[in-house]
């Protein structure tokens, strides 16, 4: 079964009138775009679209960042040029990519992405998810923001790093146990991988690029689309005075904020922000919960993450995730 | 002809749904209206990776539909799923129709690959909407629902120290509102002069004048109000959600600061309706 079926070169005049012909229907696409000729929606409905599309727009980028960083890790860094640099030990090595959010420049839904390459490149699955979980917490512009809305007051930064990069390793050290990491991945994602492996024997490098390109926008795009679309509906639909009706009791308030910071999916960059305008009626604890909780398994992330993970990791996450946080929420509620 | 649906699948919902929101980026900043969405600051990053995403989409059209996937190789799929199907011939696999693609035994194949297209089909729609339908500003009943009762402070405290030196030209409704709340010496401010754009929302005594302002993008937006009495109780008819610009002076009533009314002037919508 080594049959070469990849079609005969084409003439590069072909490949040119294809080109032409796609770069055609990407001005006809703007055009409509600008045109926007469809009816103005009810009110209910256009704000969820309206709060579904920001952060699409916003996004975006990020995500074809991260497409693009997949792409450099498995398609262009020779072999060997990333594992060199890692310690030996399971746990160091664990250590080491919850921190790789340091350098790396791509906000939670580019690390997706990311993470599939990493995993593409033979990074075993507890170190992916060492990553992911670490590097929307462990990075320089969340602790500038954070800092910015909270500075050094009732331990909130501190409690969010440390938390952050020790759930991310204790997730990692659960996982490493767990007799077949490789039976998490969903069956398509495991798919994806031997074809990139069976792939890097035959083509070419710039039609690998462009393979990986269709792949990881496949896998990462319907996903972004629904978990936004959910983020925009929920904010409209569930009232926020209710969650917020039980703000200052110790316990309360951290599953009140738990359950908002999983709803709205804010971006981990400016989620302090929002959390600020909740500082003066919630507890700080609960105020940590939210910043825990949030950039990791919030519903645009849990969607995302569906791409490469099988639901019960999912669950599993979440109930990790959850209790920690309410642990450090609570630990911080007894301080401050 | 299941085949081709699964290859077109996977262009129309990786590339295609990213060409779509690419589009709309684009289209949006060449009207001058993704203020409307996200923070102008992000403006650059914004369109250039819709660019990349677009020619990459261009590029993408010299691939052959199922390349990516499709290499004539056996990826051995058969031996975890022993007995599933013959792969005769390297065509027969399908990597476009759903999670469990290769378990075609499996009866929760059928759900998953169901589930998948429906996915798809939901991802698709919204996307043409996003497409066609005309761009909006958050509505007023929104921004209410949002008020916490809480005073917005998302410049912190650099604001009110601002504003204690006397350079307020600058300050929108978010800004005032961080002061108003925030200010441990409002009788400072008693007699400023302010000119200030919002929308109206209820508020006893007048009315509030609010705006939404935005950190990052439009998810994250905060209402900020500052309560505003009208020196004639006549100028009532301001409806809940109409615009306008409020011209008055700050009065200290008994350590609550508020803005009396000098003139109401109903406006359209301003093009930037958010404070960043």
């Amino acid at each position: 079964m080594t049959t070469d079926l990849r079609p005969a070169p084409t003439g590069t005049r072909r490949t040119a009138g294809l080109i032409a012909a796609g770069a055609a229907v990407a001005g006809l696409l703007i055009v409509v775009a600008v045109l926007a000729p469809g009816p103005a929606l009810p009110t209910r409905a256009q704000d969820g679209l309206t709060l579904a599309l920001s952060v699409l727009i916003e996004s975006l980028p990020f995500v074809v960042l991260g497409v693009i960083l997949s792409i450099v890790v498995q398609v262009w860094v020779p072999p060997g040029a990333i594992e060199r640099w890692m310690p030996r030990s399971a746990w160091g090595r664990r250590a080491v990519l919850s921190l790789l959010g340091m350098l790396v420049p791509v906000c939670e839904c580019g690390n997706v992405p990311f993470a599939r390459g990493l995993l593409m490149r033979g990074f075993r699955v507890p170190e992916a998810l060492t990553f992911l979980i670490a590097a929307p917490i462990v990075n320089p512009i969340v602790i500038i923001t954070t800092h910015q809305a909270f500075g050094f007051d009732d331990g909130i930064l501190i409690a969010r790093l440390l938390g952050g990069y020790a759930v991310a390793n204790l997730i990692g050290w659960l996982y490493s146990r767990h007799p077949d990491p490789d039976s998490l991945l969903t069956d398509r994602f495991r798919a994806t991988c031997e074809i990139a492996d069976a792939e890097s024997l035959t083509a070419g490098r710039a039609r690998r690029s462009l393979a990986q390109f269709v792949v990881e926008l496949r896998a990462v795009m319907p996903a972004l689309v629904i978990g936004s679309a959910l983020a925009g509906a929920v904010q409209v639909v569930v009232p926020r005075d209710a969650l917020l009706a039980i703000g200052s009791n110790p316990v309360l308030s951290i599953v009140a904020m738990i359950a908002l910071a999983m709803i709205v999916s804010i971006c981990s960059n400016v989620d302090s922000f929002v959390a600020l305008s909740f500082a003066s009626t919630f507890t700080p604890g609960s105020i940590v919960a939210f910043l825990l909780v949030g950039p990791l398994v919030d519903v645009k992330m849990l969607a995302l993450l569906r791409t490469t993970f099988r639901t019960k990791v999912l669950a599993g996450l979440v109930v990790i995730v959850v209790l920690f946080a309410v642990a450090v929420g609570g630990v911080v509620n007894l301080l401050a | 002809m299941r085949e081709f649906l699964g290859r077109f699948g996977t262009r129309l919902l990786g590339v295609g749904l990213a060409s779509g929101l690419a589009a709309v980026t684009i289209a949006l900043a060449l009207t001058d209206q993704l203020a409307l969405y996200i923070n102008p600051s992000s403006n650059v990053f914004a369109v250039s990776m819709s660019v990349l995403v677009l020619i990459g989409a261009a590029a993408s059209f010299a691939l052959p539909l199922g390349a990516e996937a499709d290499h004539g190789h056996d990826h051995g799929d058969a031996n975890e799923h022993a007995g599933s199907h013959d792969h005769g011939h390297a065509h027969d696999h399908d990597h476009d129709h759903g999670p469990e693609s290769p378990a075609r035994a499996r009866p929760a194949a059928a759900i998953g690959r169901t589930a998948i297209a429906a996915g798809g089909v939901l991802a698709t729609g919204i996307v043409a909407a996003i497409v066609l339908v005309p761009p909006a500003t958050l509505s007023a009943e929104l921004a209410m629902s949002r008020d916490t009762g809480a005073p917005p402070l998302f410049q912190g405290a650099d604001t009110v120290a601002l504003a204690a030196t006397g350079d307020t030209a600058s300050f929108g409704v978010g800004e005032w509102a961080s002061v108003f709340a925030t200010a441990t010496n409002p009788e400072a401010f008693d007699g400023d002069e302010v000119t200030l754009t919002g929308f109206v929302t209820p508020e006893d005594g007048g009315f509030g004048l609010t705006r939404l302002v935005i950190t990052h993008c439009v998810i994250d937006a905060q209402p900020a109000s500052v309560p505003v009495s009208l020196e004639t109780r006549s100028g009532d008819g301001v409806e809940t959600g109409q615009w306008v610009t409020v011209t008055g002076t700050i009065r200290d009533v008994d350590g609550r600061l508020q803005i009396e009314a000098s003139s109401v002037a109903a406006i359209d919508e301003p093009r930037d309706p958010y404070e960043y």
